[in-house]
Parts: structure tokens; sequence; C-alpha cells
């Protein structure tokens, strides 16, 4: 008769981000703990998209798997194979003339641009600025169409085997392929100077989502999103692999950290791809066919392992690749991607924006679920769901 | 001043109308090696199955080919190669690996539509008719 009710009001709220759409269309949860308007806790909750790749690869052929690979992430998929078919080479032993080397790189070259492309377009639109989204996504079909002049697609290239790749290139393809980036490049620039300019974009990114030299380092974040805190990471330049070693490009380094840096750095890596890939154009070489024929491909593999990196887009991507020699299959496929890498080492850097600054952080990653679906159970800390006093996250976070 | 210039952007910009292809009204041209709808020639395949083998979707099954069709006599088991478009990621192996060089290709990429797309009209129509039918 008359209990008293009490009427519990946290102080920390929990607000969940996602899984449908976070800030991209892919699955990813974020678990927001907000005071007011300030985060002051993220966990990180992966595995909503996990399709069990590795396990795939192993029970089918090494062949067959440059194109499971590929469908790893469909915007980096030259690189997945790339990096793979590169494991497979070290493996038999093979080396591919230098046209297809160069060939490559141009693969790879265009695919970084139009991953950056989307990349910051996410960003304007996760910002409020939905017109720059729509024009960025307008002309990143130039590279798109460049990609399908090389590729013979415009997203699954499916373009990088063993020996080789799949098509070469002839003079007329060159030529457009060198109209397209001459017609893209003022483009870059333009919308470079827009984030350098626009007011709405440098006010939603400008000291947010800051991430200090030794947190990029701390975290062991990769690409992008390191270099943009100074930290000249970038696998073209130190492994030199396929023909970068005979390209002229330049690390892109920003030390502001924050998501403005971040899309600045892309922009800038943007441009020094078509600065590489114009190269690629003067510079390739006719030493060989390109082109293996993929019916004489050797289907014995010895036994070994093999360990390679490529620069993705989105930052440095390893494959260990082992072989037992008995039969067709590899014995194991381990994939690591940089995505996976950024964001589960991210929740750091949403703590004490507020939650309108999320989607611009999340964005400024570059996140690519998908890619980053190896393992199911991740968690920041310990993991479980726990209340948390207001004093003890003030102190911990 | 910038407010007069962006008025003239907007009303330029207004009056060119949408800058996106207005796809399907408007054609939407592929290069011609794009890698789109493929099918075997019957008249060359053997029926050997190294595609079906090699398809790293699954998306090709080999089937016989139905009575009323002259079938080659180098497929002596009268089976031949049935793309389920559906499953297909248009990756070209099967294209590669056949040792007949058998497939025809195309950069048909309108495959959309209400029924399941598969290869076999398209294949068997490579065939002549028994009895000219």
């Amino acid at each position: 008769m008359g209990g008293r009710k009490i009427v519990e009001v946290p102080v920390t709220l929990e607000v969940p981000v996602g899984p449908q759409h976070p800030a991209l269309h892919e699955p990813l949860l974020l678990r927001v703990y907000a005071e007011g308007e300030e985060i002051v806790r993220v966990e990180v909750n992966t595995g909503y998209n996990h399709r069990g790749i590795e396990k795939l690869c192993e029970k089918n052929s090494f062949h067959k798997n440059v194109f499971i690979i590929g469908r790893v992430c469909g915007i980096c998929n030259t690189v997945h194979t790339d990096c793979y078919v590169r494991a497979l080479e070290h493996l038999l032993g093979i080396e591919p003339c230098r046209r297809a080397l160069f060939l490559r790189v141009l693969a790879m070259e265009l695919e970084r641009i139009h991953s950056h492309m989307l990349a910051n377009a996410v960003l304007a639109l996760n910002v409020g600025f939905e017109n720059l989204f729509m024009n960025i996504m307008l002309d990143r079909e130039r590279v798109m169409k460049a990609k399908e002049v090389l590729t013979g697609s415009r997203v699954m290239a499916d373009y990088i085997i063993v020996g080789g790749v799949r098509r070469g290139l002839d003079d007329d393809k060159r030529d457009k392929i060198a109209g397209l980036l001459d017609a893209l490049a003022p483009r870059l620039e333009y919308y470079k100077r827009v984030f350098e300019e626009d007011e709405t974009v440098l006010k939603r990114t400008i000291d947010v989502g800051k991430a200090s030299r030794l947190d990029a380092v701390r975290h062991s974040l990769l690409g992008p999103v390191a270099r943009a805190s100074g930290v000249a990471v970038d696998a073209r330049a130190s492994e030199r692999y396929d023909a970068y070693g005979e390209l002229d490009f330049n690390v892109v380094v920003k030390s502001e950290g924050d998501v403005w840096a971040r899309a600045m750095v892309r922009w800038d890596e943007a441009l020094e791809a078509v600065r590489i890939a114009r190269q690629v154009l003067e510079k390739l070489p006719s030493d060989g066919n390109p082109v293996p024929d993929e019916r004489k491909l050797p289907r014995k593999f010895p036994a070994g392992e093999a360990y390679t990196r490529v620069e993705a887009p989105r930052g440095e991507l390893t494959y260990y690749v082992v072989s037992d020699g008995k039969g067709p299959n590899p014995y194991r496929v381990k994939i690591r991607t940089p995505s996976f890498n950024n964001i589960v080492n991210s929740p750091f850097m949403f703590v004490g924006y507020s939650v309108a600054d999320l989607p611009a952080i999340l964005a400024s990653l570059d996140p690519c679920i998908s890619c980053m679906e190896r393992v199911t159970v991740i968690d920041v800390e310990n993991g479980a769901r726990r209340s948390m006093a207001l004093r003890e996250l003030a102190g911990g976070a | 001043m910038a407010k007069l210039k962006l008025l003239g952007l907007s009303l330029r910009n207004f009056l060119k109308g949408p800058a996106t292809v207005e796809y399907p009204r408007v054609p939407a041209p592929v290069e011609p090696d794009y890698r789109g709808r493929h099918y075997a020639d019957l008249r060359k395949c053997t029926g050997c199955s190294v595609c079906a083998i090699e398809c790293p979707a699954n998306a090709i099954e080999m089937v016989e080919v139905p009575s009323g069709y002259e079938v080659p006599a180098s497929n002596r088991r009268r089976v031949y190669p049935l793309i389920d478009y559906g499953k297909c990621v248009f990756c070209y192996r099967c294209v590669a690996v056949c040792p007949f060089s058998a497939y025809v290709v195309s950069n048909e990429y309108k495959l959309a539509g209400p029924e399941k797309p598969d290869s076999g009209p398209l294949s068997l129509d490579t065939l002549s008719r028994v009895g000219g039918g």
C-alpha cells in the first residue's frame, strides 16, 4: 500500500547505431554510450556479414580461389586478387612479365581512385551535403568506365591471374583510359578544393574524431587513417611490389589527424593515383605477352607457404597462403584486412564528440564491412554489456 | 555577388535537366568486350565438363541434350553446360578454360527479368534439329 516507486533514470544512455546501415549500407553495430550529446564510450560489434570465405578457399582449388578472393570485397577486389595471386606466384616460383606487372598497377590505381571517391562521397553524405555526394558519384563514373575498358567489368575486375593479367591493353584502350583520366583529374582537384573551402564540410570535419600520431601507432591504424595522423605507412613504398618500384609517387601524409585530414589524404592519394596511372600508360613496357593461357597454368602447387602484402585503398592488406603440396586446394588462406584493424581499434576516436559527429567519424575510417568479417566475435574490452557509474566512465574513458 | 553567381549556376543546372542517364529509357552503352552473357556453342562443345568443374560460383551444371537435336559425334555423353545466370558471377573462367574454345561471348548485360534466366535456349539454338524440324 502506497509503496514507493523508484524511477531510475540512467545518466548514460546506450544508443545502438546499426547494425542496419550505421553510416553506410553495410551491417555493423556501434554500441554508443552517450551522456546527453557527448559520446563517452563506444563498443564495436561485428559479425553480421560473416560468409566464411577463408573456409571456402580451403574447399576450392588454388585457381578457383582467385575469383572467390575477388569477392571478399567489391570495392577493393583487384588488390585482394593481386595479394593472393602474388602469394601463389611465390609458391610456384613464377615471375610475370613487366608489362603484366604494370597493367596490374594500373588496375589497382584505378580502383584506388574510385574507392577514395566513394569514401569521400559517403563522408559528404554523412555530414549532410547530399548534393556533393551525388556530384562525386557522377564523376566517379569516369573511373568506373576506365576500369571497364581495362578489365571488362565496372566493379568486379577478375583481372589478375597467376602469371599475368587476363586481357591486354591495345593502343585504342590506352587512349581511351588516358582521355578518361584527363577528364577526371580536374574534377578531383575541384572536389579537393570544395573540401578545403566549403563551410559545411569544414564545420563538420575539422577537429572531429582526432587521432594523434601516438594514437595511430598505439592502435596500429593503417592506410589513409594512419597517414592522416602523420604516420607514413604505405606498403607500396616499403614493399615496392609489382611495378611500384619503377614508378614515381609520393606517400601522402597529413598531421592533423581529424576527419578532414583523412578526407584530404584520400583526395591527394586519388590525384597521386591518377599520376601513377598516367605513368603506367606512358611507360608501359612491351617485354612479352601479359596474358597467360589459363588452360596451361600449373595445377600442382608445391608444399610451402607465402605471406604477401599490398596497400589496399583502406590500408595494408595481407594474405598468408599455405600449401601442403598434396591436393589442388590450399591448406589455409588467412586474410587480414585493413578495415578490420581500423574499425575494431577505432572506439577511442569517438569519445568526447557528439552523437551527430559519429557518422562522419565512422565514414572517415572508410569501413568496408564485408572485407573485415573474417571472425565472428569481437569486442573492445571485456565485451559484456554492463552499466557503469558516471565517475568510472569519466576516469576510465 | 556570390549569391548572384550561385543563382545563375542553379538556374543553368535547372534548365540542363538531370545529369543521370535515364536508363532504361536511354541506352547505357557498354564496351564491346564487356563481360556479358555467354553460352556454349554446342557444335564445338564435347561435354568434357571442365567449365562446370572450374566454375567458382557453381553456376554451371552439365545436363543432357534433349532428344530431337543432332549432337556432334565428339560429344558422346550428349551433355552440355547449362549456365544459371542468376548464380553466374561473369568472371569468364569457363570461357578461358574451355579446351575447345566453345563459348560464345557477348556484352549483353540486361539479364533481369521475371523468369529464371539460363543458357539452355541459346545453347540449344546452336544445334540443328533432327529431321530439319
